[in-house]
This record gives C-alpha cells, structure tokens and sequence, in this order.
C-alpha cells in the first residue's frame, strides 16, 4: 500500500520538492545530486536545510548515501512548534525562509523559527523582502493571525560605512523612480556594533505597493566583501530602482519571487475555480508548476494576456486558473 | 312536548343607551381603531424589557438554528445517477423490489439482479439500483456509496438485527436519504393487528432515523410482484427526492463499478494463472473530480494507483431537452452489464453489443461506423517494414545533426506530384494514386486542399472495408507530408501575423492607428498567437496522443492504443507516421525558445519560392518570433511539455521509436539545468534598457499619475469631481454655471496640462453641446449612485447572506471558467467531473479479484486524498457501542471501518487521567468514551469510523462492536502503563536501609536515583544511591526505621507502544460464495480457544485459604531514666498479682475450748435476739412517723386553702375599691372626699 514515490535528477529546485513532498505526503527521491561535480553530493546550505525540515516535521524519514549524491526523503508530519536553528552561511536565510513560509500554514502548531544566519545576499531573497511581499499575500489567502510577523532581530550584513553611504543610495535611486510617481519613501535603516553581524555590507530594498494592496519588490545588496569587484553605493541604488521598473513592468499580481508561494496557495485551496494574473512566468515558477503536476495532479490553465496597443503597462501578463485540491491540515489535531 | 313547542323570542335591538351609542360609534368609525395596536395601545405596549429581549433573543435563536454553512454549490451540470441502495434482511423482497421499480421505469424485466443497474427515470435523473446482501462488508461498502437507501422490512416479522446494524454504519459515514419500506404486509390477517403493528414499526424507526421519515407499505404481492399503483408511488417519491450532500462523499471521488474488463494478455495468463492481472473498471464518476494517475482503494481488495483513466460516452444518457413530459420508448434507457443488459458497450478500443430485442435497430446504426474503425485498428498490425518506412523520416528530425539545409531537402520533395497509396482490394496489392499538387499557390487553397486530403482519406478508408494493415501505413506517409505542410501552413501564417503585427507597431509610434482596425487584426492573430495554447496546441496534442497509440500499435497490444472510439478517422488513420511528428515538437518543448527559432527560419527558408514577396520582412519576422518567444512562449507547452506525456518516468520510453532507435536527444538543456543553483530569483538576461525614455514610457500607465480605464484613472476622476460640484443651473435665474468646459475629446490624453485653462475658459458656453453634456451629467450622475447603492444599499444583508452571495459567485466562476473547453483538455485542468462514465485502468489487481469475481458484491473504487494512502499512527476517541454485549480488550484486533477502507489493527485504549497522562486501560470502559491509539491509514480529522470483532459469517448478536472519530494522526500522545518495582530491605539502620532486588545493575539505579519509593504499610521514602554489591541495590532513606519484614515498591509509568498491524479485509479475493467467511488475525482468547489450550497460571497468582498465625507483641520497655522521670500516675506500676504469704507470714488458727464456745453459742443467741427487737421498734417508729407526715400535710393543705379565700376576699375588696376611686377620678371632683 506504499504510496508512490516521486524520482528526481540533480539538486536544483531541491527545496520545491522537499516542501511539495512534505506538504503532499507523497516520498520522494533525489538522485544525480551534483554526480558530475568535483564536489559532488548535497552543500552545506541543503543539508541544512534537511536539518531545519527535519526540525519542523515529526517522523521523517531522510537517508543519504555515502557520497551525498542521492537523498531519499519519506515526509512525516508537519508539527511546527518552538525552533531554533542555524542556517549555513552559504546562503542567506531568505533560501530557508521561502520553504518555511511554504510550510508555515499548514502545521500542527503555530510555528515560531528563530534563524540565525545571513540575512542579505545578493543571491536570495532578502528577509526584508520576503517580510513586505510575501507576507502581505498571503494575508490575501486569508493566513493571518496575531502572530503572523517575521522579525529581524539582528542583521546579517548590515552597513559597515554607517548612514552616510545611506544617502548616497536613495538620492541614485530617487533619480531614477521620481520620473514616475512623487511619494517615494525610503527608509534607511543601519544597525550598528553587534547587532550589525560580522561583515559589512549595504543593500536596498525597494517595494511598490498596487491600489489593490499588492505588492512588488526588487533588491540588491553589495558583494560579500572580497568577493568580486565592490560596487558603489550609487550604482546600486540606480540599479536597484531599475530592477524595480523591471518588476513593475513585468506586473501582474504578484511579484516574481513570490509567484510560486502563491501558486502554491492556490493548488491547496477548496475544490474552485482560482485565477491569478501573473507576470513573465520565472524558470524558478515553471519547474514549480511541473511539481505541483506531479504531487497534486494540478495542471494551470495558462493564458497569455497582451497588453493593448494604446496601453502602457508594461510587458505580457499571464492569467493562471487552477481547481484548488481542497487540501486539509491533516496535521492539525481535532478537539 | 313536541306540540307544545315554544316559540323563541326575537331579539330586541337596543335604540338607546350606552350600548346603543357604542355600537353606533363604532358602525360610524369603526374603520378607524381596526388596528388593535390604535385601538388598545395599553395590550401592546412593553410590559417587560426583560422579556421582550427574552422573545427576541428566542426568535433569533430559531431563527439562527434554521441556517446552515453556506457551501459553494459543485453539483456537475449533468449529475451522475443517484445510488439507489436496497438493504434488508434476507427474504424480505429486495429483489422483487428492485425488479417491480425497473419494470416502472423502463418496462423491462430484469431476472437476476446482478452488480448496479442503472436506468433514465426522468429528464433529470437517472438511478443505479444495486442490492444490499446480508454480508455485513457489502453493508458498510454500499452505505458508504448510497445516496437513497430503500430499507425493507418484514413487517410480519418485525425489525431484524441487519436493520439496525444498517442504520448505525449509516450514522457513522455519514447519513444519506433513508426510506423504509415495509413489506409482508398480506400476512395480517386482522385489520387492527395491522395498523397497530405499523404503527410501532413506524415509531421505532422515527426514533432511528427522524421523526416524520418516510415509511412506505407495500401491501401485498400480485403475482409475485408489487402492487403496479404502489410500486409507481414508490418510484415517484425516489425520482423528486432531494439529497444533502454528505461531507465524505463531496470530498473524494468514487466509482461504483458497473463494468469490469480483464485486459491481460490471455498468453500471461495461460503461463501463469496466479500473475497480477491489468484491468479495466467502469463507471459513473461521483463525488468530486478525480485526477489521472491518483491513488484509489477498492474496499475489500487494497490500494491502488490507477494507470489511466479516460472518459467514455455516456451509455445511459438523459434525454436531449425536449419540451415533453414523459420519456419515450428510446428514452427509457437500462444499463447493466454486469447483469448482462445494456445494449452496446462502449471502450476506447471496443464496443460490445449486446441484442436485447428493442435496442438494436436504433443502436446498430450509430455504431456502425465506429465498430468499422476499431475493426480497422484493431486489425492494424504494423510490420516491421513498415515501420522502418515510417520511422526513416523520424531519423532524421531527430538526430542532433539537423540543419537547415536537409530540412530544405526534405521539404523541398514535397513540390511537385506526391503519390498516394490505395489499397486495391480486387488486385490484391497497393497502387500508388499519383497526386498533383499545385506550386505556390495561395495558403488558403492549400487549408482546402489540405481537408480536399483528409477526404480522401476518408473515401480511402470507407473503400477498404476490410482495412488491412498497411493501408493505414500508406496513408500514414501522405498523411505526414500533410502534416507537414500544415506545419508550413501554420509557419507562414505566423509570420504574416507577427509582420503585420510588427507593422502595426511601427505605426503606432507614428501616431495612433484607428481602434478598429487595431481590433480586426487582433482578432486575426488570437487563434495563432495570443492565445498561444489554441491551434498550436492542440495540433500538438493530437500529434501526442496518435504518437502514443502509434506506439502502442507496434508492440501488438490493439487494447493498449490510446485513441478514443469518438476521435476523428483521419487522426485514427495516421497514427504512425506522427510519432516523428510528436518526437519534432518535444524536442520543440524541451529547448523551447532556440530550435523553435531556428525551425522557424529553416521553413522559412523552405518557402521562399512560394513567399518571395515576404523576402524583407522574414528577418524581421524572425525576430519578432524570437522576441515574442522570448518573452510569452507558448506557456502550456513550455511548463508542462508536451501534454498527453504520460509523467515524468515515461520520457524515457516515448523516446523510443518503433520500438527499435532511441532518439539521442541532446539533454544538454536538461542536464544544465538540474545541477544549478536553487534560487526563486527572476533576473532576465536581457534585461530592458530602463536609460531609455522608450522603455519607461511603456510603464507609465502603471502609475496613479498614467492614464488608466475610464472612470478609473485618476485624472479623471479628480476633474470628475471637481464638475460635481463645480457645475450647477441656477433655477431662479436660468443661468447655467459651468464648472469647466468639456468640448474636447481628444485632449483627455493630456488632461493635466490642459486643466489650467479650462478655469481660464469658464466663460464659454457651447449651446450645441448642451444636449451631450446633460447625456453626460446623466450617465456620471447614474455611475455616482450606483457607487452609493453599492456602498449603502445593501443594508438588509446580513453576514450570512453576504456569504451566500459569495458562495453563489464562487460557483459560477467554477461552472464559467472551464465550460467551453474542449472535454479532452478540460479533464486535464480540473479532472474528471463527477457525472462523466470513466474507465479506469488499474495494472496489478491480484489474480483473485479476477477469478473469484462476484457481481453480486459491490465494486468501489474510492479516491484518496493526497496524503491518505500513507500509514502512520491515529489517535482517536472510541465509545463501545452500547448494544454490543462485551467490553473490548486492549491489544485485540479489531476490524474497522474507517473512510473507504476495511482493516484489522491492534488499538491501544487509554483514558486520559487529571494530569494529562494518558493512562493504558485494559478494557473500555462500559459507558464512556475512551482513546485508542492505532496503527492505520492516514485520514482527515473528524471522520467517523466503526468498528467490528468479526465480519465472518451472520451472528444473532449486534456486531458494531465500537464508533468513534478520529482526533489526530500522529502519535502525539504517549500512553503508558502502569508498573511497579518491588525491592526488599536486607539491611536497616535507623531510618536508612539498604534495598535489594529492585534493580539489576547500578545503572539502572542511577537512573531512579531521588525517586520515591514506599512500603505496603505506607512509610514513605527516596532512593538515595546504588552500592556495589549486590548488583542493583541501593540505598534508601524513609521517614520511619522499616521493619524487615517490609516490601519496598517503586511506582512508574512505562510508555507502550502501538503495535503496527495494518491488515486490510480483503472479502472480496475470497472465493465466489465463502466472500462473507473473511477472517483475520484472531485474538488470544480464539487462538487459545480454537487450539484447546488452558492457560497455565502463576502458582502465586492463585487463590490459597489464608491463614494468619498468632501474632506475639513485645513487652513495652520505659527506660529507668524515663521513669524516673515521669509523675506518678505515668509509671509503670507494679501490679503483680499477690502471691501466696510466706509462711512466717501465716498467722495460726484459733481453737476454741468446750465451755467458751457454749458462752460465744449464747452470745451468738442473744445478740440476734436484739438485733431483731430493734429492727422490729424502727419499723414502728417508721410507719408512726409516716402517719405524723400525713397528718401534717392535710393540715398544711387546710391552712393553703384557708388563706388562699382570705386572699381572695382581700384583693376583691381592693379591686372594688380601685374601680370606685377610678369611676370617681372620670368624673370628677370625689363628693365623698
């Protein structure tokens, strides 16, 4: 009576499957994890990322070969709680984040993550972003509570120059956005001594806010220090406010980050009809489309929406449509 | 007294007086204080807040109760047919009765009632009839599946013990629409016993089921049937019933199974019998939607995951609306093949007929051409020749190699004469048919053209009746070229669209180009671009779907072909040669944008003699393409593939052609892709030049300060506003005040700047365009109400009507959205409907289902949910079910009835003490309700479930032995029993002592160490700390010195584990006739039983006499000191008995002499002589005394009463005396004073 388990080459979109296994109950196995690489089998940052998923979960069950190459993953049940944990450097917390928030609604108790780590890096979502995007849509889902926050406690990265480089970053980026919409608001946050972590660093977050109460976001932050060539403060936040037209013309409801959280929310919902006006679908979003076939059976209906010739609103919308499963927290217990 | 009838006396109308003058007022105003309200205002008024709030309160509440959850309304628009399942005793008429219904509807006879029958009762509704058998698993399958449950009851005998069980899996499951029918009832004799008998019967199910069900009588039999006229009261009340929707049944999809096909392949079976068999079930789907590939149960076999599953036509269809009142004869449709009715059944790959007498004229006509078809299919038997001829194209479209050039080649053969095979079934060979086919011609005759060749075919294949192999095969191979010229077709008509398109852009940055025309040429576009997932698609799905049946037709398996029996005969025909076709376009979906660019080029390099005057335009064509990919691909190929690719782990196999060559398809993309980094980040690689003013004028508008929708945009709405108020007609003056002038249209576009003249341009008014304004004011007039409607209009609405709404609306969002989708493709986004008729098809069914089919017993395939096929620990609440007579043991097995599943498990009660511990109980308790914890499937919190000792054979007995729910599934609580450890001192100081016995080694101690231990006779005490020897003892402290007589014990709790049984009843693999004999796992008390053996006790388990011998106390020792110290009264005093004196002691006895003992006889003598005088003299002396005492008393009493007149005498004259002074004092001055 085995139910059957899912097979998967190679350690990309690691974190989708495990989230969409755990949520679906179906196993799943990983094999070919970097089988090619000199460094072969999982990184760092995913095993620790099994650890934080074993943390949050009861009745797991995770075998890993010898050299990392091939994970098997039977999921238990998600049980949520007090956790504590320490995620690997390699990547910023935002990668841990992202599959928490996925997990986060469907627990047996009200989840309560403290994550020690990076909190900026150029690769992930930053904590930040995650706190005013993600969080805003799925109050939209109806995930709302007292408790439903994410709090940053201590930066990861956090200015090193002080205030200063601040300013050089939002007068570039007013620069550039001011050509659109007057009220822009940027707040500069820097933290300074022990709260501020162990490298420095700056970045900059930047978040639109629809009519509708949605939002967009883009971000950058500066390399890692003796990583790269440094970037100026400038460059930055010209570049950042750039990449936040780019979001705003790729539009839709939800910004690209988030696309897959909400699609998500989506496939889990009641057995209707649901329907989202997306931007350029990412390849990060397509390959989570892909999964959620093969776990809930859930095929989109996608349809391309193109702008009218007289419009301005950027780029082509995608309009995705799915029949929810009606997914239940089997996890909760009954009184 | 009759003659002396007295005439009554006529009633005399009062003329005056107060009667006379009410009644006038109120003949004159009566019509006024006809509201009682006006009339008494004081009966009305409010007497009592309190108890008005109170009847408020009341109303509401009854109100309130009236209302349910609103649901989103998911009813299928054609509802499958209503489960009809008829449950009872046996002999009590169940199939009489099913037979005399299907009679009433269809004017069949039907002999053996054997699996579902479904029939068209009316023009809504179909029914499937099934019969309940007395097997308690059939019982608990079919309540679970029932939406009406006829339950028949001989009412001659009264209610029976199945009735009940019946009932209570119903209340367990979920209840659906229950009627009682009761039959028997010609074996009254007496009219009174009757209706009295009915009446309890009628009661006793109330109290069941509802007050007020419904309960039917059936009076008697005719001829071995029911009464005509009650029989058709009967199938009217089944056919207007309404049923609630029961929570399990609208959250899982199921099937109740009509049709069962074995599809192995005989020659497996023939080599081995017991192998696992493929087969294919029928039925209507019901429930809610059910995925392909998803996971079922099928109650009484076990867990399955299906391999395919597909829709078929409808084979008891509803009438086409008609504006009649009855069915017609054609309409009365019966369906059962498992009891051999039902006319023609339908397959994907076979149709069956079956001749009942009056379905086979009209049938035979529909079917003939499709039975023609599957004839041909099934005869298609590729050689490998052929095979070779087809898959030589699909060599080289598939090889990595592929450039443009050999593409132009092999394209470039199609100019000119193509030559046609044609299968001439006089000469017995194929001729080739040389086909002209003009060069550049025009693309529309070429779509002629193309369907003048689809024609064809079809003549072709109507002339080869007898259809042989290869003639498909030819025509495979024209059919390809067709293909590919579509292809051609549909690049060409791309490109022209994309060019216009490009042009029509290019235009635009001029100066906008009129809408209209914008709009016809969109509409030109939407099937080939915008809308990307249309035509492409879906020639690409057909390629799929003929490449798989391609395949299949390969290998030999005619049954495996995936084409429906509906699909067109062209796309039948030329299944092989698109395998190549479907290999093209998955390469296309792999590595989506690049190859699908540089096909493109390459056929637009192919048709450059015939498109030479599109010569610039091809690079810019390209171009646009490439962007266009770039940016909007085709989304549905591009994020789920090709579509009808059968998964993931399929790939590997629709590589394969012909069952010979692997494509090498370069994977490069593929295996780039699977090692890279994790990252939910977007960064385009082209990035946009956001520098450009280009680029950010194409956002603009998503900003408050663009131009949005009218009635919408903020500009806008502010001059909308400010016109509101700034715009007015004086009434007095007939001035007309403008706030702002409007003449201008075309400046909307650029409102801002313009708005600071409008103020300068107050003073113009335009006569002429008062009309249009007033038109305008009007329609912002209409806009402003309704957005004030909208914002207060509603106040009637409550909470729960607001939420009906949205329900409402959900739901037709839900019925909208997918309706004009094709089926194939809707079935792909939503599932399958509940309503559609399925096959499923399941690849390893034990050989048994197959051997020991029954149709009798009830088929189920119940959908699981998505983490329900797993198994793990359930905790639930379980109540013995008071009319089963035993309590339950901890660690019996127990069969449950728990979703769609049957099973054994091993439950574990336990109750929950103050504390929160979960305490293990070894039995349940007899009244309440108790937890179990279990090893079972995974099912949602709150589901009901039930449970059995045995569902072997019938008992007397009510066999429900249990009900509960469950409450969580994981093993959250722990449960632990009870355990004590016994030790015994072996040393003991003052108040330590040394333990032994308790432990085995001094680990174990030190894991108690500080635990408190105590005595039998209740000295309390703590394990201080383990010694070395003996092994295990300890050292321990108690409040008081122990004796060693003593026994220490430790109490503890130890955690208990749930044994992992999981062991599904598998009723239905037993052999046809013993399917009620399932056994499972016995309990000890069986096993013992069945085996004959007694169970040895412990000697010191068993009751001796007891015998107490006498116990001896120690004196009680006082120290000296202590005594010393004590008062007196405190010591011990020494109360020895006195012993005999000494003799020295002893004093010697006294003889008397002769003459003394004469003188002591005389003394003797005269003293009692004077002992007797005296006590004569005091006796006198007594009563002389007595008499004096009596004598004086008498006096005394005299002297009493003597004075007592005296006084008497005394206090009347005194009274005299005061009434005198006081009558003188009243009136005045005393005259004798």
């Amino acid at each position: 009576m085995a139910s059957h388990g899912l097979d998967y080459d190679g350690c990309n979109f690691f974190r989708q499957r495990l989230v969409l296994s755990t949520l679906s109950g179906k196993r799943v196995k990983i094999k070919n994890i970097r089988s090619r690489d000199d460094n072969p089998g999982l990184r760092d940052f995913e095993a620790s990322f099994i650890r934080l998923l074993d943390k949050v979960t009861n009745g797991s069950r995770i075998e890993i070969n010898q050299t990392g190459t091939v994970l098997f993953y039977q999921p238990g049940l998600l049980n949520g709680g007090s956790v504590e944990h320490d995620c690997n450097p390699q990547r910023s917390i935002g990668y841990y984040l992202e599959a928490l928030l996925m997990l986060a609604p469907f627990m047996k108790n009200s989840l309560k993550a403290t994550l020690k780590g990076v909190t900026n890096d150029p690769v992930d979502p930053t904590v930040d972003l995650l706190k005013s995007t993600a969080l805003p849509l799925m109050k939209k889902f109806g995930i709302d509570g007292e408790g439903f926050d994410l709090k940053v406690v201590k930066r990861g990265m956090a200015p090193g120059g002080g205030g200063e480089m601040a300013n050089r970053i939002v007068e570039s980026t007013r620069a550039v956005l001011n050509q659109f919409i007057p009220d822009i608001y940027i707040f500069t946050d820097h933290m300074k001594g022990a709260n501020s972590g162990k490298s420095p660093g700056f970045g900059l977050t930047l978040v639109a806010e629809t009519l509708s109460g949605s939002f967009f976001s883009a971000e950058m932050s500066s390399t890692p220090q003796g990583q790269g060539d440094p970037i100026l403060p400038e460059d930055l936040g010209r570049n950042c406010a750039k990449l936040l037209l780019e979001e705003i013309h790729r539009g839709g409801c939800v910004d690209s980050p988030n696309q897959s959280l909400a699609l998500l929310l989506m496939t889990l919902g009641q057995q209707d009809v649901s329907k989202v006006l997306l931007g350029p679908l990412s390849p990060y979003t397509i390959e989570f489309l892909r999964h959620i076939r093969d776990f809930f059976q859930i095929m989109f209906k996608i349809e391309v929406q193109k702008p009218l010739e007289d419009e301005r609103k950027g780029g082509d919308k995608v309009l995705m449509t799915c029949v929810g499963v009606g997914y239940s927290n089997i996890n909760k217990t009954l009184k | 007294m009759d003659g002396k009838e007295r005439k009554q006396r006529k009633h005399q109308q009062k003329h005056s007086g107060p009667k006379a003058d009410k009644k006038k007022l109120r003949k004159q105003g009566g019509s006024t204080e006809e509201d009682g309200r006006k009339r008494n205002p004081k009966a009305f008024a409010v007497q009592s807040a309190v108890r008005m709030a109170k009847t408020f309160h009341r109303a509401q509440d009854i109100k309130a109760k009236k209302h349910h959850i609103p649901l989103v309304d998911r009813t299928p628009l054609e509802p499958p047919p209503v489960v009809v399942v008829v449950v009872g005793p046996p002999k009590v008429g169940k199939s009489t009765l099913i037979r005399c219904l299907i009679k009433n509807f269809t004017r069949q006879k039907l002999g053996d009632i054997c699996g579902p029958v479904t029939i068209v009762s009316g023009k809504k509704r179909r029914l499937t009839f099934m019969e309940c058998n007395n097997d308690i698993n059939t019982m608990i399958d079919l309540a679970k599946v029932a939406d009406l449950v006829l339950m028949l009851i001989d009412a001659s005998f009264g209610f029976e013990m199945e009735t009940f069980e019946f009932l209570n899996i119903c209340q367990v499951h979920g209840f659906p629409r229950i009627m009682g029918v009761l039959t028997h009832l010609d074996s009254f004799k007496n009219n009174k016993t009757l209706r009295k008998t009915k009446k309890n019967l009628k009661h006793r199910f109330w109290t069941e089921v509802y007050q007020g069900a419904k309960l039917f009588y059936l009076s008697g039999m005719v001829y071995g049937e029911y009464q005509i006229q009650e029989v058709k009261n009967l199938g009217r009340f089944i056919s207007v019933m309404k049923f609630r929707p029961l929570v399990w049944q609208t959250s899982h999809p199921y099937v109740l199974v009509d049709r069962m096909e074995d599809l192995t392949d005989p020659e497996r079976v023939r080599t081995e019998p017991k192998c696992d068999r493929t087969v294919s079930l029928y039925g209507y789907l019901r429930g809610t939607n059910l995925k392909n590939k998803g996971q079922v149960h099928v109650p009484g076999v076990g867990d399955f995951q299906v391999a395919d599953v597909n829709f078929l036509p409808d084979p008891c269809p509803l009438p086409d609306a008609q504006k009649k009142r009855a069915l017609n004869e054609k309409e009365r449709l019966l369906y059962a093949p498992m009891a051999g009715v039902g006319g023609v059944v339908y397959d994907k790959d076979a149709v069956y007929i079956d001749l009942p007498a009056n379905h086979v004229n009209q049938q035979q006509e529909e079917v003939r051409p499709t039975t023609e078809l599957v004839q041909s299919l099934i005869d298609t038997h590729a050689t490998l020749d052929v095979k070779m001829a087809a898959s030589k194209v699909t060599l080289f479209s598939g090889s990595a190699t592929l450039d443009p050039a050999d593409i132009d080649q092999q394209t470039g053969e199609k100019e000119g004469p193509r030559e046609k095979l044609v299968w001439d079934p006089n000469t017995q060979r194929e001729r080739r048919v040389v086909v002209f086919s003009e060069e550049g011609r025009e693309e529309e005759e070429e779509e002629e053209e193309e369907d003048d060749d689809d024609d064809d075919d079809d003549d072709v294949d109507d002339v080869s009746g007898s259809s042989d192999g290869e003639d498909s095969d030819q025509e495979e191979e024209e059919k390809d070229e067709d293909e590919d010229e579509d292809e051609d077709n549909l690049s060409t008509f791309l490109k022209e669209a994309r060019a216009k398109s490009e042009r029509t852009e290019k235009n635009g940055k001029g100066s906008p180009p009129p809408v209209k025309k914008q709009k016809l040429e969109e509409k030109g576009e939407v099937p080939v671009f915008a809308d990307s997932d249309d035509d492409l698609e879906r020639s690409q799905e057909e390629s799929e779907e003929k490449g798989d049946a391609g395949r299949a037709g390969d290998s030999g398996h005619c049954s495996e072909e995936d084409e429906e029996a509906s699909d067109d005969d062209d796309e039948d025909d030329n299944d092989e040669e698109s395998d190549d076709e479907s290999v093209e376009e998955e390469d296309g979906a792999a590595e989506a944008a690049a190859e699908e660019q540089m096909r493109s080029e390459s056929e637009g390099e192919e048709e450059q003699g015939a498109l030479r005057w599109k010569d610039c335009l091809q690079q810019k064509a390209s171009e646009a393409f490439l962007r266009q990919q770039a940016a909007a691909p085709n989304l549905r190929k591009l994020v789920y593939g090709s579509v009808a690719e059968a998964g993931d782990s399929g790939e590997d196999e629709e590589e394969e052609l012909g069952g010979l060559f692997r494509v090498s398809r370069p994977q490069k993309s593929k295996k780039f892709t699977a090692n890279s980094l994790d990252c939910s980040r977007f960064d385009p690689e082209t990035s946009h030049n956001w520098d450009g003013e280009e680029m950010l004028n194409s956002i603009r508008d998503c900003f408050v300060t663009g131009k949005w929708e009218e009635g919408q945009d903020a500009a806008t709405l502010l001059k909308e506003d400010e016109e509101l108020y700034g715009d007015f007609e004086d009434l007095e003056t007939g001035e007309v005040h403008k706030g702002q002038k409007e003449q201008q249209d075309d400046a909307e576009n650029s409102e801002e700047e313009e708005e600071d003249n409008d103020e300068a341009e107050e003073s113009l008014v335009k006569v002429d365009d008062d009309e249009l304004q007033k038109n305008k004011r009007m329609e912002k007039k209409r806009r402003l109400k309704e957005r004030f409607d909208a914002e207060y209009d509603d106040g009637d609405a409550t909470y729960f009507d607001d939420l009906k709404e949205e329900m409402q609306k959900q739901a037709e969002l839900n019925r909208a959205e997918f309706e004009d989708v094709d089926d194939e493709i809707r079935v792909q986004y939503e599932g399958f409907r509940p309503g559609m008729y399925v096959r499923l098809e399941i690849s390893s069914l034990p050989c048994e289902f197959v051997n020991n089919f029954d149709p009798h017993y009830p088929i189920i395939l119940g959908g699981l949910g998505s983490s329900e096929g797993n198994i793990g620990y359930l905790q639930v609440r379980l109540k013995k079910h008071r009319w089963y007579e035993r309590i339950l043991k901890t660690r019996d097995p127990l069969i449950m009835s728990l979703g769609w599943r049957r099973f054994q498990t091993i439950p574990l009660y336990h109750i929950e003490d103050h504390n929160g511990r979960h305490r293990l109980l070894k039995y349940t308790p007899e009244h309440m309700h108790c937890g179990a914890s279990i090893w079972g499937p995974i099912t949602p919190q709150g589901t009901g479930f039930l449970a059995l000792q045995s569902v072997a054979g019938t008992k007397a007995n009510f066999r429900i032995a249990a009900t509960g729910v469950i409450l969580d599934l994981d093993k959250s609580v722990t449960v632990v029993k009870k355990l004590k450890l016994i030790g015994h001192p072996y040393k003991i100081f003052k108040n330590t002592c040394f333990i032994k016995g308790m432990f085995n080694t001094v680990l174990e101690v030190a894991k108690f160490e500080g635990a408190s231990v105590r005595t039998v006779s209740g000295v309390r005490g703590q394990i201080k700390k383990a010694l070395s020897t003996p092994l295990g003892a300890y050292r321990a402290t108690f409040e008081d010195r122990l004796l060693m007589s003593d026994i220490v014990f430790l109490r503890s709790w130890f955690p208990v584990t749930v044994p992992q049984l999981y062991n599904p009843v598998t009723s239905l693999l037993l052999p046809v006739g013993a399917k009620d004999g399932w056994a499972g796992m016995r309990t000890l008390g069986q096993l013992k039983y069945d085996l004959g053996i007694r169970n040895k006790p412990n000697t010191d388990s068993l009751y001796k006499p007891v015998v107490r011998g006498q116990r001896h106390f120690n004196r009680l020792h006082i120290p000296k000191e202590l005594q010393k110290a004590l008062p007196f009264k405190s010591k011990p005093k020494q109360q020895q008995p006195k012993g005999k004196t000494p003799r020295d002691m002893q004093r010697p006895s006294v003889i008397r002499e002769p003459s003394e003992r004469k003188v002591a006889a005389l003394l003797q003598a005269l003293t009692t002589v004077h002992n007797h005088k005296k006590k004569k003299a005091h006796t006198m002396q007594h009563t002389k005394h007595k008499e004096f005492l009596q004598q004086k008393e008498k006096q005394e009493v005299a002297k009493l009463k003597r004075q007592k007149e005296a006084r008497k005498k005394l206090y009347r004259v005194m009274g005299q005396k005061d009434q005198k002074k006081q009558r003188s004092s009243l009136k005045g001055a005393p005259q004798d004073d």
